[in-house]
């Protein structure tokens, strides 16, 4: 199933590297890939991808047109607090060259700047609903050896802040249940999967990640017989079963490669790498005995 | 996720006494995880995990173990593992090592059922999540379900390995609330889902578990537990025992069920069967019918029967050796 799409109405428009991110960012919040029809021609915008050019307007669940003067950042801010509303409004459309846009497009336009039409009394303006912003907390993480001061939403995963907040995106996001192991990190001694741990409640505990195992250049003896005994295909798994494997020696309960499969169950790799990954884990902890 | 509030517990009174504007948070583990999905939609959090309930200590002949001390430091603590090798073996046989160190022994206790129908917003019926809406499980995919203590409104299972030890061991659940402390029977703490499938404890608003005791126990004691993978899977079946065999007469006899059950099965009707007997196969099968006697299979949970029956004699065989 396709994202939700929103067409926007504009001209003149033409892509532009520089206003491309913060349109992206307007889009990942919505949750929804933008189709910009202009009079020359038609774009498609999702949140990852760069502008492709389209034959003709795509269909769409929402739409609006940008009044002249605005921007197109400005106009999908507006069209953003605008769809946050439960009920959709309907506004008059103003003159438009539509002959360039395909049939089959419903034409029930919805947005944010519109002007009335001359002999038709104007709509009132739609109320604006804003939900009230949740509350944040000043928190400090201590990671990799510093301390980091963050303002967050309780809701946002020690693994989240990690990643977004903190660019420490070395440690991984997979399910995001708790079952792949790919955000494993150390909290103080601890192996933990981060992504069920909430960063509110992180605080005052020594947090490493992958970032904070070498020293400086040298890798830490974990990483290093990955690299020799090729204990990967895809990599992604990868930072999480050093992190696991690190901690797992330290815990010293797996010396046979059967208990460290067991011991390692919370580590999943798709790609199917365990064997090399064992005998890397094996020969670390030889080194280390 | 939805947006929430966050309260940090400073101690006992306050994590009590804010208890009305939220929910109890401690490892996380099973709250997040069905935050995330959506199924659970908690106002506030009140972390009690900064709160000095981590103790494992001696108590009398028996064990005194903190609410909030941790699967994994549990599993490895030197008067478990010496004296209640069953319930080390339960843990070690649940989740991975990360989560055992980060879900703790009340938060255990409390996990929520793996039901997918439950933990599937997309189902309209779960009568443990809304209330008098039904049961997609019944006459749907069941494999996972109990064939012990359902009831036409609720079929989920209580998926605690952890919970099957401590019932056989007798535990005592101990809680703080607004009315002050209390006692529970651990065999007493989990309800039947009968019409109220949402009502899962005797717990009542705002009463938090402080700290479990296990009386001593006399004889060998085992866990087995009988998955789809070799790890890291919840239990089809499983079976804690301990068995007191003197004189090649068994004088005691505990037995609980996992994976079967819509809570911690404790099966006295086979501890009955097995008091007074030699150890013996046609005593240990007789002491499996006789747990198993109440059981009612759905379509694709049926084998759930022979399987426990056979798990139940394989964990008794083992600890007659």
């Amino acid at each position: 199933m396709r994202r939700p799409r929103v067409l926007a109405f504009i001209d003149p428009w033409s892509p532009d590297p520089a206003e491309l991110p913060a349109i992206q960012a307007h889009l990942r919040g919505l949750g929804a890939e933008l189709g910009v029809v202009t009079k020359r021609g038609t774009w498609l915008v999702t949140p990852d991808d760069p502008p492709a050019r389209l034959a003709e307007a795509p269909e769409a669940d929402r739409s609006f047109e940008v009044a002249d003067g605005a921007t197109l950042v400005e106009a999908l801010a507006a069209a953003g607090d605008a769809m946050r509303t439960p009920a959709p409004m309907t506004f008059t459309r103003r003159e438009w060259a539509l002959t360039s846009i395909a049939a089959g497009f419903s034409l029930a336009l919805f947005g944010c700047k519109g002007k009335p039409h001359e002999d038709k009394p104007a709509p009132a303006p739609p109320p604006v609903v804003k939900a009230p912003m949740p509350p944040e907390y000043d928190i400090v993480l201590s990671v990799n050896g510093s301390d980091r001061k963050l303002k967050v939403e309780a809701r946002v995963s020690l693994l989240d802040a990690l990643r977004e907040r903190l660019g420490l995106t070395g440690t991984k996001k997979g399910c995001d249940h708790g079952q792949c192991g790919a955000c494993t990190v150390h909290f103080g001694e601890r192996r933990i999967k981060s992504c069920m741990q909430l960063a509110v409640m992180s605080q005052g505990m020594k947090i490493t990640t992958i970032e904070g195992l070498a020293q400086g250049d040298t890798l830490h003896p974990m990483q290093a017989a990955f690299v020799a005994h090729d204990g990967f295909q895809c990599g992604y798994c990868t930072p999480g079963q050093i992190m696991s494997a690190v901690a797992m020696l330290a815990e010293g309960h797996a010396k046979t490669d059967d208990e460290v499969r067991e011991m390692m169950s919370g580590n999943l790799c798709r790609c199917g790498a365990y064997p090399n990954i064992i005998a890397a884990i094996q020969a670390a902890r030889k080194g280390a005995a | 996720m939805e947006p929430f509030g966050y309260i940090a517990a400073a101690d006992e009174k306050m994590a009590i006494d804010e208890a009305p504007r939220g929910t109890f948070i401690a490892g996380g583990t099973n709250m997040v995880d069905y935050m995330r999905l959506g199924v659970i939609k908690p106002t506030t959090l009140i972390d009690v995990s900064r709160l000095p309930l981590t103790n494992i200590e001696a108590a009398g002949d028996g064990v005194k173990i903190g609410a909030l001390v941790r699967n994994s430091d549990l599993a490895y603590h030197p008067l478990i593992q010496q004296k209640y090798p069953v319930l080390a073996e339960a843990l070690l046989s649940g989740a991975s090592p990360q989560i055992r160190n980060m879900a703790t022994t009340g938060g255990n206790i409390l996990q929520r059922t793996r039901c997918p129908y439950f933990r599937d917003m997309h189902y309209a019926q779960c009568n443990k999540r809304q209330p008098g809406s039904g049961c997609a499980a019944i006459g749907g995919f069941n494999r996972s379900h109990a064939v012990l203590g359902g009831s036409p409104a609720c079929i989920a299972t209580n998926p605690s390995d952890m919970n099957v030890a401590m019932a056989a061991l007798d535990a005592t659940v101990h809680v703080h609330g607004p009315s002050g402390e209390r006692d529970i029977a651990f065999v007493d703490f989990h309800t039947l889902p009968g019409d109220h499938p949402e009502v899962e404890t005797v717990l009542q608003p705002g009463e938090l578990i402080t700290y479990v005791t296990l009386p001593a126990v006399t004889g060998k004691q085992h866990y087995l537990k009988v998955r789809d993978r070799a790890s890291f899977a919840f239990a089809l079946a499983s079976a804690a025992v301990v068995l007191d065999v003197q004189g090649g007469t068994i004088h005691g006899a505990r037995v609980a069920l996992g994976g079967v059950g819509t809570k911690p099965w404790r099966a006295k009707e086979a501890e009955a069967a097995l008091v007074g007997q030699a150890p013996s196969p046609a005593v240990f099968a007789k002491a499996a019918d006789a747990a198993l006697a109440g059981a009612k299979g759905q379509p694709t949970n049926a084998f759930k029967i022979e399987l426990a029956k056979r798990t139940l004699v394989r964990a008794l065989t083992e600890v007659s050796k």
